[in-house]
């Protein structure tokens, strides 16, 4: 498996030009107020000609550190070579002739003449951290880490088996597949009743799609029986992660007395719950984290009904009043932040109830193509939808990706087609609840702020 | 100093003292638990076993019992926690009772299909509704479908040492079930009585190596799935099924056998006052013509009445069901070849025969003895409601008039306003 590299991002609809990116780099880089000097370029584009000038008209020109350097092939002198650790493209001053040709091979303007020095420069993304990124006030650059996730555990044991029956599309196999990765093959595994066992994880006749021990509990016990398990073990001193994957409607409804109890008790158990807002594993029927006015099997749309009536149960925010040692919410289009969160929760989890929501979009239930179930993620976040954060008993509650320029809710419903149906009405109810939900957080993580 | 003399004025083995003590069924039950060192206690207080986990909690607080107790937020959970421990190779306990039993009915099913090796006190509570919080089999007869073993105590120091024999027995890999053994509630929960506490280091012995996950474990060494998916009409889905489901019928009608051995191993450890009779207890039945039948707790009374007819030259006798699941079919032939007449009481209802669920099931026996023997069902004891020695002469009467007369199809309501 080849290695894989942190990168800067660049989105251009979010960059006004500001330039504070390039006064950030020419200050540390070279102790200049000069922004000429910046290794980092915002350039306004060719056409562009009406003032002032709006986002989405700005380029960028910085190294990219690409995995095919034309710089590198162009160079004379062996002064430019990837470096296979950081993967950034180094310069060797002791070896560059000057003769530039680096600078014509490169089409990102990405490595250029620097006229105080008489010699090339080009962005070496500060260490692994860029001065570039946190000046950026709109978001419009991003140091995206992911890399992390495919080097690292790329090479860690993949403890489901290949070829489990999920949808086309479908980011919960993803999602399990990442979290067992993580926690490892010192643990017992519990796959209440959904698409998680109906996916094969326990099997079928014999098989098994899982290598670690595990088990259907009931759809209603899933904390108790992993509480038993894992009481049994710290009895005989043996360390074992008992951990949970179970649905929204196993953990909300039916099976929320067990986990309430579990959680009340600090019963040492990572509990995930992977929300896809309904009972999608038997065809889509309504679940108390299914969202008002979605179309379920249960709540359908015809002439008296427009899908869900009531809004959702806030699973999360009532794990908190547990007292958990750890409560967060998680989505499969943040897989950095879920890494972290896991990380917390899996240690939480020697010490008290730890419980990790995660949104998970279900491409046949809501009714969008398969190749968006990412996207769909993202939007349910980037509109407030849904809010990532993380919970402790000693420092409360605070946001991990908070969003402070939402996209409008219809961006985010028109994106399925389960609510296809939502008349102005319930489009005006969802962005009203959107605002309260998030007043709501908010007001928590203040009062953390405040502690 | 003398040594000699020191030697020879201790005896050569310890007389063993039985300990000696006055305590309700409950507490019987609790320290039956704390002798058969159980390591997972799952609870749920519910009226009329709530002594009953109270002593257990008083026992592990105190240290004299090594056990983990969860005081889970409900009956469900309770059984699901010592699920888990099972599972991961513990020996788990708990107790119920009428709403309790019921609220737990899910994972109850479960746990003979799991096979796992448990046991649990049924206190006996009549069912809801009509509401009421008083001792009657409803409960423990409802659940009889579900795979379990249930075992009925008529004293307290059967409570005591039937409470120990149920770990030995549910762990036995001929059987690897869980056990019930019920108590009636309000007579025997709250009943207190003289028992002999049998000897901690001989229960060990007894008791042998705890061996609760050899066959289905949640353990990281030995990595496997429990309950995938079975079933269906394809592939090896129907036959797989089947194999649980035969394999759970084999091992209760192994119970059978092995109940049988532990009560003999049991009563040549600890002495008389400890035999009990294993599945059937026939009482003054050898030269009966007829005889009256009975469950638990009411024996008493009803083994009094006996005596007194028996005294006024009645030729009747007691057969005393101890084990009802599995039920001791072969046992029940030999107590009922040559009885002319029969009375059942009942202390539940089966609304299906209308009659006592013991009587339908007695049917089946004389059946399979291919005896047409008049039989009359009787409901008494319902809702906590007394069966006295009257209330059996009433019975003894009854069934003895079957000798001259067709049994009624109608059961015999004992505590009921004509």
């Amino acid at each position: 498996m080849g290695q894989a590299y942190s990168t800067i991002a660049f989105d251009p609809a979010k960059c006004d030009g500001c330039g504070k990116c390039m006064t950030a780099c020419a200050s540390v880089k070279f102790d200049s107020t000069d922004t000429t000097r910046s290794l980092i370029q915002i350039v306004r584009s060719g056409g562009a000609r009406i003032e002032p000038p709006r986002p989405g008209e700005f380029e960028l020109a910085l190294c990219r550190q690409c995995a095919d350097p034309k710089c590198v092939t162009v160079c004379p002198a062996g002064a430019l070579g990837k470096n296979g650790a950081t993967g950034v493209i180094d310069w060797d001053a002791s070896k560059c002739v000057d003769c530039l040709l680096c600078t014509i091979g490169c089409t990102y303007a990405g490595i250029a003449l620097d006229e105080h020095s008489g010699r090339v420069s080009k962005c070496d993304t500060c260490e692994g951290k860029p001065a570039c990124v946190p000046a950026c006030p709109t978001g419009a650059l991003r140091h995206v880490t992911t890399a992390r996730i495919y080097n690292e555990v790329g090479s860690w044991e993949d403890l489901f088996a290949p070829g489990l029956a999920g949808c086309q599309g479908c980011n919960t196999e993803l999602l399990m597949r990442h979290a067992l990765r993580r926690v490892g093959p010192d643990t017992v595994l519990a796959t209440p009743p959904g698409c998680v066992p109906g996916m094969g994880s326990v099997g079928f006749n014999g098989t098994t799609g899982t290598k670690v021990p595990v088990f259907h509990p009931l759809l209603t016990n899933t904390a108790a029986m992993l509480a038993g398990v894992k009481r049994q073990y710290e009895r005989v001193g043996r360390k074992v992660t008992a951990m949970a994957i179970a649905g929204d409607g196993g953990a909300s409804d039916v099976g929320f007395q067990s986990l309430s109890g579990a959680a009340e008790r600090g019963e040492r158990i990572l509990f995930m719950v992977v929300d896809n807002e309904g009972y999608m594993n038997t065809g889509m029927q309504r679940s108390s984290c299914t969202p008002y006015g979605a179309w379920t099997s249960t709540t359908p749309v015809g002439e008296h009904t427009r899908g869900k009536s009531q809004d959702a149960k806030n699973l999360p925010m009532i794990m908190i009043n547990h007292r958990c040692e750890y409560v967060a919410t998680a989505s499969t289009a943040y897989m950095e932040d879920l890494y972290e969160k896991l990380d917390k929760a899996l240690a939480a989890s020697e010490r008290g109830f730890a419980y990790l929501h995660v949104y998970s979009p279900c491409t046949t239930g809501w009714r969008f193509q398969s190749a968006l179930n990412i996207e769909v993620a993202r939007k349910a976040v980037e509109s407030n939808f849904v809010t990532l954060w993380e919970y402790t008993p000693e420092s409360g509650l605070h946001f991990t990706r908070p969003v402070d320029k939402p996209l409008p809710v219809t961006d985010y419903l028109e994106a399925m087609g389960r609510f296809r149906h939502l008349s102005p009405e319930q489009v005006e109810h969802i962005q009203k609840k959107v605002t309260e939900n998030l007043r709501f957080v908010r007001k928590i993580a203040e009062q953390a702020d405040e502690q | 100093m003398n040594t000699t003399t020191t030697e020879a004025a201790a005896p050569a083995v310890a007389e063993r003292t039985p300990q000696l003590m006055l305590v309700e069924g409950n507490e019987a039950a609790a320290l039956g638990v704390a002798l058969a060192r159980p390591d997972m206690v799952a609870v749920y207080p519910i009226t009329p076993q709530t002594s009953l986990v109270e002593k257990l909690a008083k026992l592990i607080a105190d240290g004299s019992m090594d056990a983990d107790i969860v005081d889970a937020e409900g009956e469900h959970s309770v059984l699901s926690v010592l699920q888990g421990s099972a599972l991961a190779g513990g020996r788990t306990y708990t107790a119920t009772c009428g709403p309790g039993l019921a609220f737990m009915f899910e994972p109850y099913f479960r746990t003979s299909g799991m096979r796992l090796p448990m046991v649990m006190t049924i206190v006996t509570r009549d069912g809801i509704t009509p509401q009421s919080v008083w001792g009657g089999h409803q409960d423990a007869m409802t659940v009889r479908e579900a795979g379990w073993i249930q075992l009925y105590c008529e004293t307290v120091q059967e409570v005591l040492d039937t409470t120990v024999m149920a770990f030995r027995l549910a762990e036995h890999h001929d059987v690897m079930l869980p056990v019930n053994v019920c108590l009636d509630g309000n007579y025997l929960s709250y009943g207190a009585s003289r028992v002999e506490m049998p000897d901690q280091a001989e229960v060990d012995d007894f008791m042998g190596r705890k061996d609760v996950n050899w066959h289905v474990a949640l353990d990281p060494l030995r990595p496997m799935a429990v309950d995938p998916l079975t079933g269906g009409s394809g592939g090896t889905g129907p036959e797989t099924f089947v194999r649980y489901r035969r394999g759970q019928c084999a091992g209760m009608k192994n119970a059978l056998r092995v109940i049988t051995e532990l009560h003999e191993d049991w009563a040549r450890r600890f002495g008389d006052s400890h035999r009990f009779a294993p599945l059937v207890e026939e009482y003054r039945l050898d030269d009966a013509e007829y005889a009256i039948m009975t469950l638990g707790s009411m024996t008493g009374a009803a083994k009094d009445a006996v005596d007194e007819a028996r005294a006024a030259g009645e030729k009747v006798g007691l057969i005393k069901i101890k084990t009802f699941s599995p039920f001791p079919v072969e046992a029940l032939k030999h107590a009922l070849r040559d009885v002319r007449a029969l009375g059942v009481v009942d202390r539940s209802v089966n609304f299906r025969w209308n009659c006592g669920p013991m009587f339908q099931e007695t049917l089946g026996v004389l059946y399979r003895l291919g005896r047409q023997v008049p039989a009359q069902s009787f409901i008494g004891g319902l809702a906590g409601a007394d069966l006295t020695v009257a209330t059996f002469h009433r019975v003894i009467a009854e069934t003895r008039a079957l000798l001259e007369r067709p049994a009624d199809d109608e059961p015999v309501w004992l505590n009921a306003k004509d």
